[in-house]
């Protein structure tokens, strides 16, 4: 089992030879992304009339957790959140193809120390991404004269029209743990948006099926099967309410068959006109059905901050999650897909409170290297009592602690406001906030 | 004030009880012998042999399920003797012997999916013959069925789904226990198939959606154990069955009635759903539903019959141990005791005729088996319970 090394650094990545270290992993991704373009003789840009953008992202970092399981705690690295991007959009929107890769699937095949975090196989690790993480082909038709106002449509696979942001573009290397509750992405979609100056409409229909593995692709048999909906209220160029439905068929049995779950999510999004302060506040509910009948809700409340002073920034994160608690392979991070059954061990209630600090050293030429540190603290309860998931037996305390340090390396594009297609989002970013990219709504 | 009194009593009454599950009406408590507690796992199935017991673990308390302890059963209070730790598994879903007590066969999940076959020479020291473990046992064997055909010994697996592979099941001829051999397997259950029953050369698969199938394996004159014959089907209401119980009354010899239990979605320790399902099996091309067995707020596992009696004991899990009067005839009943899809509603008949343990906090019941005089049952929560039978005909 990988966590007998218990107090070492245990750097292995999962998939990789031997011979190929984070260290490399970190030098190759941002050459490949310099080299791309010219390969395809575009032009790499920051600006809004850019053919083709292009972008590499990796995340270098050493994570401790403690208590990671049974009273133990857990040393690792990883390369985290590799990715290449590109948007291709010749013809000012009428046509343009965004795609992402992400390579955790090479990097991150054991999963990512995360404590409370589920999903896809996986719990109190992260699960890697599909490696074709998102290549959708969208059409918009802007009108009126606002310049934002529109229609489009989006195929290809990526996010359904549902909650907030996908984490990776957000202020925090660990993601919070409401990942499943709040976004719902790597799925076959078709969208519909229509923006009317300060509300947008999106509807989309999609594969209910979650990916199984980093190779997996949605299943055919299940295309259209679920569908989602998303209002967003712009109030003002940096503020933004939205609220989303969305009914998704048998997500962890991908032959169907499974519980359906029907989620919900409201958001408030704020950003200061200078991109130097951002807030995100979100709430969120799956529930999960057998024909018409509820048979467990999972709630989440999310807060989170950043904030930029010349070339620090700081970011404090504030969750409280509910959790299914599921069956554990002998790998006890891995949960079996799909279960067994329609039960669960339990539901436990995580509080999490996460602070980062991070530092902008070299952003130059769209090329950005950002050391941070991040803490966490989490505390998780029972819901539901007795229980088949106790917690302190399992992992040895109710409370658990986390430190992760690292460094971020970028260049070129970032994926802005990843969740978001076509009029749904604005055409091109205009400022850039460290890590992130924050755009004009 | 006049709702206020009743009101609180009612408060009371439901804040005062071990357990929130209401008994049926006339329902007598089951008689606790004795408990063997476990508490550094949760407990999974239980087989009796003679003075033995073998209970299975599950999931993962403060250590994983992968142990099967082994109780002296002799006095009331079940007594410790040893345990099995079986490497490589994190649950024990099925344990069984086989008739003869040679064996011991225990299936093992994720991953890999295997079965643990041992030699019961000493039924205190089970010593193992061989693991049994193939491509198509992956990702796990959820149950393991023993039973004899034809005078051959086998094992019917029903295999777990995986992500890139459907459930199916495996049957292996156990002859040669040190050397299983396939002789059968077959995708089949919508998702999952969970639970077999095997007798007089008639396999019935639970299959989830699917309902039940009946197969003709040796016992109508058509099929074989390689060779299975689907005779006939029924999707139970709900579907979502897991297991069977095909009853051979002892006393008129009818073998009528197939009880099917529906395993609903539930929460380990605290809720449970899904019925029992009567169906009637006397014609194998087309057997039908009948009545069924509701308890509000839990849902059903597995069965152990008194076919002597006519009492079908079923692990409720959060509502305990339920005893059953199944004799005479399921199929008609009073209108008032009728679903509105007129099957009978055996509650409704009273025919729940004891269940247990109470007084004891809350348990989860698991399995249940009869041997003799005493009712066993095992407890994800708490171990293993040694109960008297119910009382039938009723004192």
């Amino acid at each position: 089992m990988q966590f007998t090394r218990s107090n070492k650094l245990d750097c292995r990545f999962g998939g990789i030879p031997g011979s190929f270290t984070a260290v490399q992993m970190l030098f190759w991704l941002p050459v490949l992304a310099w080299l791309l373009p010219m390969i395809a003789n575009a032009q790499v840009s920051q600006h809004s009339s850019a053919v083709l953008e292009v972008g590499a992202q990796a995340i270098g970092v050493v994570t401790r957790e403690s208590p990671a399981i049974q009273g133990r705690a857990l040393t690792e690295g990883y390369v985290t959140q590799p990715a290449i991007m590109a948007e291709l959009d010749p013809w000012n929107g009428l046509f343009s193809l965004k795609g992402t890769l992400n390579l955790e699937g090479a990097t991150l095949k054991r999963g990512e120390l995360n404590a409370g975090i589920a999903g896809e196989g996986y719990i109190d690790r992260r699960h890697p991404h599909t490696y074709l993480h998102e290549i959708v082909l969208t059409s918009a038709k802007r009108f009126g004269v606002d310049g934002v106002s529109g229609a489009s449509i989006t195929v290809g696979k990526g996010f359904a029209p549902f909650g907030t942001d996908d984490p990776m573009e957000r202020p925090f290397e660990k993601y919070p743990i409401n990942h499943h509750l709040a976004q719902i992405l790597e799925r076959a979609v078709a969208i519909g948006a229509l923006r009317t100056g300060r509300l947008i409409f999106e509807g989309g229909a999609f594969n209910g099926d979650e990916p199984t593995g980093p190779g997996d692709t949605p299943n055919r048999n299940r295309y259209w099967d679920s569908w989602s909906g998303r209002i967003t209220f712009v109030p003002w160029p940096q503020g933004e309410f939205q609220t989303s439905y969305a009914r998704v068929k048998s997500p962890e049995n991908p032959t169907g068959g499974g519980a359906d779950q029907r989620k919900q999510s409201a958001s408030i999004r704020l950003e200061d006109s200078q991109h130097s302060g951002y807030a995100l506040f979100e709430w969120a509910r799956t529930g999960d059905y057998v024909g018409s009948a509820r048979t467990f809700a999972f709630t989440s409340l999310l807060a989170e901050t950043w904030a930029r002073y010349d070339r620090l920034n700081g970011a404090l994160r504030i969750e409280r999650t509910e959790r299914p608690d599921e069956q554990r392979l002998v790998d006890a991070f891995r949960t079996p897909i799909p279960a067994t059954d329609l039960s669960i061990a339990g539901r436990s209630r995580w509080t999490i409170v996460t602070a980062r600090a991070a530092l902008s050293l070299v952003n130059v030429r769209a090329f950005t290297i950002e050391p941070f540190a991040e803490v966490a603290r989490a505390r998780v309860s029972p819901t539901l009592r007795p229980s088949g998931f106790d917690p302190r037996q399992f992992y040895g305390s109710d409370r658990i602690w986390s430190v992760s340090v690292g460094a971020k390396l970028a260049f070129g594009m970032s994926h802005m406001r990843m969740g978001r297609y076509g009029v749904a989002t604005t055409r091109k970013p205009d400022a850039k906030m460290g890590g992130m990219k924050m755009e004009d709504m | 004030m006049r709702f206020a009194i009743p009101t609180c009593a009612i408060f009371l009454l439901a804040c005062g009880s071990d357990n929130p599950v209401t008994p049926g009406p006339g329902s007598h408590d089951l008689t606790i012998f004795g408990t063997g507690r476990v508490s550094d796992r949760y407990t999974g199935e239980i087989w009796v042999k003679g003075n033995v017991a073998y209970t299975t673990t599950w999931g993962f308390r403060s250590a994983p399920g992968n142990a099967v302890k082994i109780w002296d059963v002799l006095g009331e209070v079940p007594t410790l003797v040893d345990s099995l730790i079986v490497p490589n598994a994190s649950t024990l879903g099925d344990v069984q012997a086989s008739d003869d007590g040679q064996l011991l066969v225990v299936a093992t999940e994720f991953s890999p999916g295997s079965i643990m076959i041992y030699s019961l020479a000493n039924p205190v020291k089970p010593q193992l013959i061989t693991r049994y473990t193939t491509a198509l046992t992956d990702p796990g064997v959820h149950t393991a069925e023993v039973q004899r055909v034809n005078g051959r010994l086998y094992a019917f697996l029903c295999i777990d789904p995986s992500s890139v592979s459907p459930a199916r099941l495996v049957i292996v001829d156990l002859t040669d226990p040190a050397v299983p051999t396939q002789v059968f397997t077959a995708v089949m259950g919508s998702p999952y198939v969970h639970d077999v029953f095997v007798r007089d050369g008639i396999l019935i698969t639970a299959l989830w959606n699917q309902g039940i199938t009946i197969w003709d394996i040796g016992g109508a004159g058509a099929g074989t154990v390689a060779n299975p014959i689907a005779l006939g089907s029924v999707i139970t209401v709900g579907g979502q069955a897991h297991n069977v119980w095909w009853f051979h009354n002892a006393v008129t010899g009818e073998k009528r009635y197939a009880f099917v239990g529906e395993e609903g979605h539930g929460a380990i320790g605290v809720s449970a759903s899904g019925d029992i399902h009567v169906v009637d099996v006397s014609n194998f091309a087309s057997p039908r539903e009948v009545a069924f067995f509701h308890v509000d707020g839990a849902g059903t596992h597995n069965f152990s019959v008194d076919e002597n009696r006519g009492i079908l004991y079923a692990a409720y899990y959060n509502g305990g141990v339920r005893a059953i009067d199944i004799t005479g005839d399921l199929s008609s009943c009073a209108d008032a005791d009728k679903s509105q899809d007129g099957r009978c509603d055996l509650a409704k008949m009273n025919r729940e005729l004891a269940h247990g343990p109470n007084g004891v906090g809350p348990v989860y019941i698991w399995g249940v088996q009869l041997v003799g005089l005493r009712v066993y049952a095992s407890d994800m929560l708490n171990g293993i319970w040694k109960l008297g039978p119910a009382s039938f005909p009723p004192d």
